[in-house]
């Protein structure tokens, strides 16, 4: 128990410095910000002013700061300038695409990763291996841009998948299973590429995990008393190796939060990458630091359940 | 001793292929049959064409030709060969000027076709050929790439060693700093950071600016790892023999503690670079980084995003498939020097 | 035995001379409370020059930090340290590194006292380029300590993992003297050894000690070997020394239970005791 509050409190320290950051970010050009705004014909001269007062552009950093992370905590992440709208519901919309992305995403890759690594370093030096080892490197050296591109390529000339978005048109009018079968539809191609270019990694990994375990004398004994293999292989060796594979899932969060930013940009799904994109090209201040925000937000989640997951699953951490 | 040797050969093998690679890069200009930039409104977006030994009549040439294009009839974009003009290539052919390595003036060129362009990869929407873009292109991502990761280790390594060196509260902070960086995922903090800079600005100025953000964000994870190897090496029980023969403190990293940390260094660096060559590629490609008309293999790909390009013109893809001899190389010469790593320990 | 031979003229001035040494350590258990561990509690002795003292102790007994602490690797919590008149535990650091030559150190376990990716003969030199000697004259003396340690000048190329663990030793005592020390501190240096190398090692250093005179502080677990290498011996137990004293004395006459339960724990150490506990 102490070992979690000590992760959750280590996590919650760690955004509290994002956090500061981020306000320094903001904070570091207010003045001629809100001075280029006044320039600006698309936002009206009271909301600058309304702004100016909101964002207390004179008064001492630290007040600011206290006001600014309340907001925050409310769940106020600022004013849009672009979209002339509050900052959160945009981002909150989008963010919660992102997630459907990355979680279908993690969930695929492990689903995929754990067996074919276990499978390899079962059958350490054989075909399957060598077969496995070959597809794994062949996808390594594949930039993941290159992998999304050619996919996109490929739906397009094949018209065998949506090339864009999350909804076709007529989605309003569809059924629910319908609905569900017009969402997975858009998300197949997307997931595919963020699984492609996370798999390599993961599978190596696995297999390296359970290689080192597949030689311990205790699992030797087990199979003298004639376990059987697959017992053997999953509830022997691989909560063995539990250690190591947790905390690689909890290092490929960060990676596969960058690949999905990368892919949602160039196959059009609506998530925080495209928004932060454009953002950054209409320089939306407050919609850039809240999307960042977001995500470090979300990595930090994702460490803590990595850590949730060590807990339950190497009893030495329970001890004091 | 065995295991060393055939592994040292092994990352020697891959060192060349890789410096092969790279020195036809930097000899972009020998190598391309023209100036990357050299528009020809006459042929936008033609196909890759295709270099032929035998014509029509199955009689073979002396030398490889190719056939010059034409419009198809009826079409506005789309391209035949016009079988009754042969275009023989000829090698080593006098061209436009460039500098070779940036200092020698030359104008001799690999190959070329006299005064009708050979576009081997097709042409781009200004009709620039892409073959010459792409040679061009790579001289700007991989020295970006080369540059970050060489910016970004100096950094981990300075901080890791003093860090793992002198400890205490020194460690705490530089490591806390470091947990900072890695707390965003790299590409949101790449964005975050460049959200920050001014958006459009000259080639040059984009292209340092892109190499030191990836550099400049990019230390944490090298520093972490000098500062473990660092650590262990402190550990060992040389440090405080050599501090009993009156060793000081820079004798002690200079001597002992910095040369271990060599072949981490080396490891590292074969892994980050073809990460901030990816690093640069991805920004260009969304509009963050070099700009045109200067190619990268970034922007080459940028109009993958328009679905006119995407249905018609699928040669635009071929320049990005230029990463991937590099990263083949990266990656086997990093795991060849993690094999010879592990073989040389006590 | 040791004490039997004839040494070389002592002189009657200790060479290093411990005073109520204590040391004490932080130490935090998993609770989080802290906690102080003792490892010395007021130790004295001393050693004279070209003779042996043996601290003989089981593990955790205090004999490391006693190492530590002798060689001014470390400095104790209280008490005096007096090397060659000179009182050491007050100088600064920087003071102390003249005195650093006089008093060497040699571990337990060789390998990890020298870097595996330097050669021999710049293992054995490193002494002199710390003291800034130019490297002709670095490898010279380094050939002559390699000559002297019972291996060759044509080792000195070879880099450390061609080596035995007791060579290795060897080259470990090889480094020590490049600064012709006083006084050599060996902390469990055999410990790691197969019984037949370490006794090579021992004649080794025996007739080291009768070429050039030099005091040893030897540490170790082991009664027997102490009894027949050291001129006195004093046995050391959670950080107190509760008997020293002549190695005849101590192994004759022991007038601690401890010591005897040490003693008994041994094999025979000469005919006459052998006898006598099989009757």
């Amino acid at each position: 128990m102490r070992y979690l509050l000590k992760r959750l409190g280590h996590g919650l320290l760690l955004l509290f410095g994002v956090s500061i950051l981020s306000f320094l970010f903001t904070a570091l050009a207010p003045g001629n910000y809100f001075d280029e705004m006044k320039l600006n014909p698309q936002i009206s001269p009271d909301t600058v002013t309304a702004l100016r007062a909101r964002y207390d552009v004179d008064r001492p950093l630290v007040l600011r700061y206290g006001k600014w992370l309340d907001a925050v905590v409310h769940g106020d992440l600022g004013f849009s300038f672009a979209y002339d709208a509050p900052a959160a519901p945009l981002l909150w919309a989008r963010a919660v695409n992102t997630l459907i992305l990355t979680v279908a995403s993690t969930l695929l890759a492990w689903l995929i990763a754990l067996p074919l690594g276990i499978w390899s370093a079962e059958r350490r030096g054989g075909a399957p291996d060598i077969a496995i080892s070959s597809a794994t490197a062949i996808l390594l050296i594949i930039p993941d841009l290159l992998l999304a591109l050619g996919f996109l390529l490929l739906a397009v000339r094949t018209g065998w998948f949506p090339t864009g978005g999350m909804a076709s048109v007529g989605f309003a009018a569809l059924s629910w299973t319908g609905k569900v079968r017009d969402i997975a539809a858009h998300l197949a191609l997307p997931v595919t590429v963020l699984t492609l270019s996370t798999l390599p990694v993961l599978v190596r990994h696995v297999r390296a995990a359970i290689s080192s375990v597949l030689g311990a004398g205790y699992l030797r004994a087990a199979q003298a008393h004639g376990v059987p293999r697959r017992t053997l292989l999953y509830r022997y060796a691989l909560p063995a190796a539990a250690n190591p594979l947790i905390s690689l899932f909890g290092f490929s969060i960060g990676a596969l939060l960058s690949g999905s930013l990368m892919v949602e940009v160039v196959m059009s799904w609506p998530g925080l990458g495209p928004l932060l994109l454009e953002a950054i090209q209409a320089r939306d201040l407050y919609l850039v630091i809240g999307g960042v925000m977001l995500t470090a937000v979300f990595l930090a989640a994702g460490n803590f359940i990595a850590d949730l997951l060590l807990y339950w699953a190497d009893p030495r951490i329970r001890q004091p | 001793m065995k295991i060393t040797n055939q592994n040292r050969r092994k990352v020697y093998a891959w060192l060349i292929v890789l410096v092969g690679l790279h020195l036809v890069i930097a000899c972009a200009g020998f190598f391309a049959p023209y100036d990357p930039t050299l528009q020809n409104r006459e042929r936008p977006y033609a196909p890759p064409m295709r270099v032929h030994w035998f014509d029509a009549t199955g009689h073979i040439h002396a030398r490889p030709f190719v056939y010059s294009q034409q419009l198809r009839a009826g079409s506005f974009d789309e391209y035949e060969e016009d079988k009754s003009s042969a275009l023989p290539m000829s090698f080593f052919v006098s061209g436009s000027p460039y500098k070779l390595l940036g200092v020698i003036p030359l104008h001799t060129h690999l190959f070329g076709a006299g005064e009708t362009q050979v576009f081997l990869l097709g042409s781009d929407g200004y009709g620039r050929d892409l073959f010459s873009r792409m040679l061009f292109g790579g001289q700007i991502s991989l020295l970006a790439g080369l540059m970050a990761a060489s910016l970004a280790l100096c950094t981990g390594l300075l901080i890791g060693a003093l860090a793992g060196f002198f400890g205490g509260w020194t460690d705490e902070i530089l490591m806390r700093v470091a947990e900072l960086f890695l707390a965003l995922p790299w590409l949101y903090l790449l964005f975050a950071v460049r959200a920050f800079l001014p958006l459009s600005v000259s080639p040059l100025q984009a292209f340092l600016m892109v190499a030191l953000l990836i550099g400049a964000v990019g230390w944490a994870r090298p520093a972490r790892l000098i500062r473990g190897v660092v650590l262990s090496a402190k550990e060992r029980d040389y440090v405080p023999a050599a501090r009993g023969f009156g060793a000081s403190d820079f004798y002690l990293l200079r001597r002992h503690i910095l040369p271990s940390t060599w072949s981490v260094i080396l490891t590292q660096a074969a892994l980050l670079i073809p990460q901030y060559v990816l690093a640069e590629v991805t920004l260009s490609f969304l509009g963050l980084g070099v700009p045109e008309p200067t190619p990268s293999w970034g922007n080459l790909l940028a109009s993958l995003q328009q679905y006119s390009v995407l249905t018609s013109y699928w040669w635009m893809y071929l320049p990005g498939l230029a990463m991937v001899p590099f990263f083949l190389g990266y990656l086997a010469l990093a795991s060849a020097l993690q094999t010879s790593a592990e073989g040389s320990k006590i | 035995m040791a004490h039997e031979r004839a040494a070389h003229a002592s002189s009657n001035k200790p060479l290093l001379r411990a005073e109520a040494l204590v040391k004490r350590y932080p130490a935090t258990r998993g609770s989080g409370a802290r906690q102080e561990v003792t490892a010395l509690n007021s130790i004295s002795f001393s050693i004279y020059p070209g003779k042996t003292l043996a601290v003989v102790g089981e593990s955790g007994s205090g004999k490391s930090t006693l190492a530590l602490c002798a060689s001014c690797a470390e400095k104790p919590t209280s008490g005096k340290l007096w090397l060659e008149e000179t009182e050491v535990t007050s100088l600064t650091d920087a003071e102390l590194r003249a005195f650093r030559p006089r008093v060497q150190l040699i571990f337990q376990n060789p390998a990890s006292a020298m870097n595996p990716r330097w050669s021999a003969e710049d293992i054995v030199a490193e002494p002199l380029l710390i003291a800034d000697t130019a490297r002709k004259a670095r490898i010279g003396r380094a050939h002559e300590l390699l000559e002297r340690v019972g291996l060759s000048a044509a080792d000195g190329p070879r880099s450390l993992s061609e080596f035995s663990g007791g060579q290795r030793q060897r080259l470990a005592i090889a480094r020590a003297l490049t600064l012709e020390p006083k006084l050599l501190i060996l902390d469990e240096a055999l410990s790691a050894l197969d019984n037949s190398i370490a006794a090579q090692i021992v004649n080794l250093l025996l007739d080291l000690q009768e070429a050039n005179g030099t005091a040893y502080l030897f540490i170790t677990h082991d009664l027997t070997l102490a009894a027949h290498f050291a001129d006195e011996i004093a046995v050391i137990e959670r950080g107190v020394i509760i008997e020293q004293g002549p190695t005849a004395q101590i192994v004759r006459t022991p007038r601690d239970e401890r010591t005897r339960a040490l003693l008994n724990a041994m094999p025979a150490l000469d005919s006459t005791r052998a006898a006598q506990r099989r009757s």
